[in-house]
């Protein structure tokens, strides 16, 4: 394992390259062999898809929270508690895509300031 | 879809539940001294059945959760009581009053209040942890 690998991982150490899913396992690391380095192509969706997706996600969530409340104001068949969970759904949700999207701006900066 | 609040499911049928059973208390409770329904019979207090159900969740899983089987009546006998002045009395003055008992309603209020209670506590966890895990992340 070089030393690079270890302080900062590719993209595809955070499993955002298999299939949907967030946080799957991690994928197996290549062996250590010359010219393990480059990182093999990503077999599933691109990390900015997936991306993309959670973000839409995201956005459904809040979308359907905003309904729920709206609807439960307007006297419709909804209850308080269940515009209360839909709200803390999307609010989790929004947090944890605050919390890649930091994740991510960290990697990118600490690569800018690498000494090289 | 992500699930974010695992086994929030469950519960919030429970809480939907626990609501649907306050009601039923409610209205035994309003109703302890109605002596004439629209049958013209005094009012019969009524039961909440609860049933176990399995609900499928989102990406195909079975997930175990409750509903509500039905409202049934408490066929318990009215009791009876000497009260000539009341248009609903019989020939001898006895009048059929409904099967409540203020009191046992109250306890079964306090068991259902605490049971939502307990369905809203897991919520609350749910969500406690869902946030601790994404502060793992901060520095």
């Amino acid at each position: 394992m070089t030393p690079l690998a270890v302080i900062q991982p590719p993209m595809s150490a955070y499993g955002l390259t298999s299939g949907g899913s967030i946080t799957p396992s991690l994928p197996a690391m290549p062996a250590e062999q010359p010219g393990a380095l480059a990182p093999a192509q990503p077999s599933g969706d691109s990390f900015s898809t997936v991306l993309g997706k959670m973000v839409a996600e995201v956005n459904d969530k809040q979308i359907s929270a905003a309904q729920t409340v709206n609807n439960l104001q307007a006297g419709g068949n909804v209850s308080l508690h269940q515009a209360v969970i839909a709200m803390e759904e999307a609010n989790v949700s929004f947090q944890l895509m605050v919390e890649v999207r930091n994740k991510l701006l960290d990697a990118y900066q600490q690569i800018m300031q690498m000494q090289i | 879809m992500i699930d974010i609040l695992s086994g929030i499911q469950s519960t919030a049928a429970a809480l939907d539940a626990e609501r649907t059973r306050l009601d039923v208390i409610s209205e035994n409770i309003a109703n302890a001294d109605t002596t004439h329904g629209p049958d013209g019979k005094p009012y019969q207090r009524q039961v909440v059945v609860f049933e176990s159900a399995l609900q499928q969740a989102m990406n195909g899983v079975q997930i175990p959760t409750l509903r509500v089987a039905g409202i049934e009546r408490d066929p318990t006998p009215s009791e009876m009581v000497y009260e000539p002045g009341n248009p609903d009395a019989d020939a001898h003055g006895m009048v059929a009053m409904p099967n409540v008992n203020v009191q046992e309603e109250m306890a079964d209020m306090i068991s259902a209040s605490r049971t939502f209670d307990a369905n809203l506590a897991v919520v609350k966890n749910a969500r406690d942890m869902a946030e601790q895990v994404l502060a793992i992340g901060k520095h």
